[in-house]
């Protein structure tokens, strides 16, 4: 047996069979991290499907604009007359679908589930450092995503402003007709605002004070450094969103100004408030996806993650960098040069970091014994489209080039590269990887290739046509490209595109029903399954209540694969260094 | 360097610390307790809160250039004067009860408790009658800039206040029921932690939407 | 009463530091509020008086972060959490004023 199998807890059973919860208290309103991570998963992939059949509606609209949707028929007349999606209702669907990825799809499926789930086990904590605050993050969230969802359906329709809510168009219902729509929108981003605050309080305390004796800083596992920061991101940030969408929430109720010229608001302070959380929002929605797909390109190419401390040193920069760069949104909202040119240099810098860690990642693979499990093909996916979105992030930091691409499809194609190809991706890795210690049971590893095969060539597909539409100069949120005669003959592409869109759409339920039928009659998974270094894999998998029989000592670094003259080719971070051949002093 | 660490380094790691011999240094932490690490994270993300509400008042009155009504025209300075101080006094009365707590002086610490949570109390109460009176003579948070600014940012200085309170009598409530013995004060000193904040706050808000 | 507030400190972790006197922060505190209001009715020119009232407040501030909220009796690692957000602040009023600015 392997000796992970000597040094996992043994007393982790009998802990749990003293489990005297109520069901209620373990499934439902339960302080477990592990259940409050499960709980954010099974959520935030139905969001991640409200927002995908949005995106639908999106495609079908562009690729055949004027045809009825199929199933369209069955949406009220007042939405879509006839199946045709109605050209106001167009733009909500742009937003809603924006939002709900977003806020309720891609951020809670990436700190939500992991940092839930992943901070404790791997940081040796039996559990989150505030247990109930956690369960009232998770059960605020699930409000909030409620709040949102009823706006679909209110008179009015949704929020039609776009997820960055621009104002004036946001601040009064002048414009786009929308009354409650918007209003609910606001209450749902301040209550996710709340859950956000809750959650990231919980990570950085733990990460913070619950380590286990012997995780030092320079132990922890680059995902938990990742999901370390990205609290630290949530908690300087979304408050900011918080007392923004508050004032605009004020605007449209109780008759303030903050932000209609009228009476001498400031449209463009909305946008500076929006994009000041806006833009560390973007790397709260990477990071993670950093750190988790770091631990599984270790894993999977047998060796030490290399520059460990340059991948920590560049997330810390990264993150501090993306507060001082958010004008680079507003290029072309008629700012300052001077103040432009200083965001635009600004941004250019956060290339080096994560160059850092692109070519740490690639140094990492190279001349490794490369397993190509499922979850480290999503981790190599999510690299090399990580290095195509950042790269089309570069043509944005430039203040001329973004005045000619600023608001086109290339603006889409960009987010997309960083949201589906990077965050997305690594969700996906984090998934296939962690889901056996979720349940016990492994995912299908063929079904999974076939999964990750299709997604990635229908994304390419779908996503990349869209840097040609942009530099073309097609609009994002355009209802009808054809109304234009110099983008009728990319029409084409948009043909295309929607193909794509509707493929990628449906090889989802590949995943979906791996999950379903893993669950149901999966085979259980051994107890190590990736031969992993972390002290997640040290206790059964799914780890009792209290995760650790006893709380396990550290005595390295979490890299530590293919240690030359070693039994194994991986070292459990718990295992005693006499285990290992003593050095000679 | 260790032959070990030499191996660790060959296979490409060199960030990866070397191996130490045993488990070095403490159970992880700072030697900060919990709830007090959890409050001052907290109070972080509060100061970026005040500053989109702050900062959004310092950008419309003095960034965009707005004209501003004179604020001693429209608002009581010398009753707000007076109500900053009893939120001052409440603050120090919440410190004494720290104090007190520590000392594991039971007695004391109900008493100062208790001044807390009056004084609390007493302030929230001069502010509505505050916004009453104001609202009796037409200043509304519709009032142009300076209405929206004003209720907005006291507003939710007095939502603060009002969740403090509460909490503080809760806590009140548990300090009679004996809850903080044997120089158990770290519920005390977390909450009072927000307490002060708040009164931080206000000392802020105090100057710079009445007195400027 | 005050007596036994201000006695020495007998706890068991406030032999730490010795407890500031917090009745002498109260006075500064009322003093300082006191200063203010005196600022605001000398009929100073209008950016002197802003600039002594921006001072006076955040002394008033300091006052209530380092005794009443012990700041100064804490590790150093602490003060970095409750300063980290001070100078986003700033880059954000400073910033977004910058650009309103033709």
């Amino acid at each position: 047996m392997t000796a992970s199998a000597t040094a996992a807890p043994r007393g982790g059973a009998p802990h749990a069979g003293h489990d005297d919860r109520s069901f209620i208290r373990k499934y439902i309103a339960s302080t477990d991290h592990k259940i409050i991570g499960i709980q954010f998963l099974f959520v935030s992939l139905f969001f991640l499907l409200v927002g995908g059949l949005l995106a639908m509606g999106i495609r079908w609209q562009l690729g055949f604009p004027g045809q009825p949707m199929p199933l369209g028929g069955w949406l009220p007349s007042g939405v879509a007359p006839g199946g045709v999606v109605a050209p106001k209702m167009y733009i909500s669907l742009v937003t809603m679908h924006g939002t709900f990825m977003i806020f309720f799809a891609v951020m809670p499926l990436l700190v939500g589930v992991f940092a839930n789930y992943l901070i404790p086990l791997k940081i040796g904590a039996p559990d989150m450092a505030f247990p109930r605050l956690n369960m009232w993050s998770f059960w605020v969230f699930v409000l909030s995503g409620l709040v949102m969802l009823s706006s679909l359906f209110v008179l009015g329709g949704p929020a039609a402003a776009g997820w960055t809510a621009y104002a004036p168009l946001s601040a009064t219902p002048d414009y786009t007709g929308v009354h409650l729509g918007q209003q609910l929108w606001c209450v749902s981003i301040v209550l996710f605002g709340l859950s956000s605050l809750l959650g990231s309080v919980n990570y950085i305390t733990t990460v913070v004070n619950m380590r286990a004796p012997g995780m030092t800083w320079f132990r922890l596992p680059l995902s938990v450094w990742a999901l370390f920061i990205t609290a630290i991101l949530a908690i300087l940030a979304v408050p900011v969103l918080a007392g923004a969408v508050i004032m605009l929430l004020f605007d449209q109720t109780i008759g303030t100004h903050f932000y209609l010229p009228a009476a001498g608001g400031q449209p463009m302070m909305w946008q500076h408030l929006f994009w000041f959380f806006g833009h560390p929002e973007v790397y709260i929605l990477i990071l993670p996806a950093f750190g988790i797909v770091s631990d599984v390109i270790a894993n999977g190419s047998r060796k030490p993650i290399f520059g460990y401390a340059s991948m920590v040193y560049a997330m810390i920069s990264i993150a501090f960098l993306g507060f001082i760069v958010w004008g680079h949104h507003m290029f072309i909202s008629g700012m300052n040069p001077t103040l432009a040119s200083y965001f635009m240099v600004s941004t250019i810098v956060i290339a080096v970091p994560s160059a850092v860690k692109v070519f740490n990642w690639l140094a990492t693979m190279w001349r490794g014994d490369l397993h190509f499990t499922t979850p480290m093909l999503c981790a190599i996916a999510f690299v090399s489209m990580f290095i195509i979105g950042g790269l089309s992030g570069i043509f944005m930091a430039s203040t001329p080039v973004d005045m000619y691409i600023h608001g086109t499809y290339f603006i889409v194609a960009h987010i997309h590269y960083v949201l589906f190809g990077g965050s997305l991706f690594a969700v996906f890795a984090g998934i296939y990887f962690w889901f056996p210690k979720m349940f016990g049971k492994q995912l299908d590893e063929r079904w999974g290739k076939v999964h990750f095969a299709l997604t990635f060539i229908f994304y390419n597909l779908t996503f990349f046509p869209m840097h040609i539409l942009g530099v073309a100069g097609e609009m994002r949120r355009i209802y009808d490209p054809t109304a234009y005669a110099y983008l009728r003959p990319l029409q084409p592409i948009n043909v295309f595109i929607t193909i794509n869109a509707f493929l990628l759409f449906l090889s989802q339920f590949v995943f979906a029903g791996n999950v379903v039928r893993t669950l149901w009659k999966g085979r259980k998974a051994p107890l190590n399954p990736w031969r992993d270094n972390g002290l997640e894999w040290t206790t059964p998998s799914p780890p009792p209540h209290g995760n650790f029989a006893t709380i396990p000592t550290v005595y390295h670094g979490p890299y530590e694969y293919s240690v030359p003259g070693a039994a194994e080719d991986y070292t459990p971070v718990n295992q005693p260094p006499a285990a290992v051949p003593e050095p000679a002093r | 360097m260790t032959a070990r660490a030499e191996a660790v380094r060959a296979a490409g790691g060199e960030g990866t610390a070397p191996a130490a011999h045993a488990a070095s240094g403490p159970p992880g932490g700072v030697g900060i307790y919990t709830q007090k690490l959890g409050m001052w994270v907290f109070l972080a993300s509060e100061v970026m809160f005040f500053t989109a509400l702050i900062g959004s008042y310092i950008i419309l009155r003095w960034g965009a250039g707005n004209p501003w009504p004179d604020t001693r025209a429209v608002l009581n300075i010398p009753t707000t004067a007076v109500n900053t101080f009893i939120l001052i006094c409440s603050s120090v009365s919440m410190v004494k009860a720290y104090a007190a707590a520590v000392r594991d002086d039971q007695k004391h610490l109900k008493r100062w408790l208790l001044t807390t949570v009056v004084g609390g109390a007493i302030f929230v109460g001069v502010q509505v009658r505050e916004y009453i009176k104001l609202v009796h003579h037409g200043f509304l948070p519709s009032s142009g800039l300076f209405g929206a600014t004003f209720y907005t940012m006291t507003g939710f200085h007095g939502f603060h206040v009002t969740c403090g309170v509460i909490s503080m009598a809760w806590v009140t409530i548990r300090a009679f029921r004996g809850k903080y013995k044997g120089g158990n004060y770290h519920g005390i000193e977390t909450i009072g932690l927000y307490w002060h904040f708040v009164d931080l706050v206000w000392i802020i808000l105090f100057t710079i939407v009445y007195l400027v | 009463m005050e007596r036994a507030m201000t006695a020495a400190p007998a706890g068991p972790e406030a032999a730490e530091h010795k407890a500031p006197n917090y009745v002498a922060v109260w006075a500064a505190l009322a003093v300082l509020t006191m200063v203010e209001l005196a600022v605001v009715y000398m009929g100073l020119p209008r950016h002197v008086m802003i600039l002594a009232l921006v001072f006076l407040a955040l002394w008033k501030a300091m006052l209530v972060a380092l005794y009443f909220m012990h700041l100064r009796f804490e590790p150093k690692r602490l003060l970095y959490v409750v300063l980290a957000p001070l100078p986003l602040a700033l880059i954000l009023v400073i910033a977004v004023m910058h650009g309103f600015r033709k």
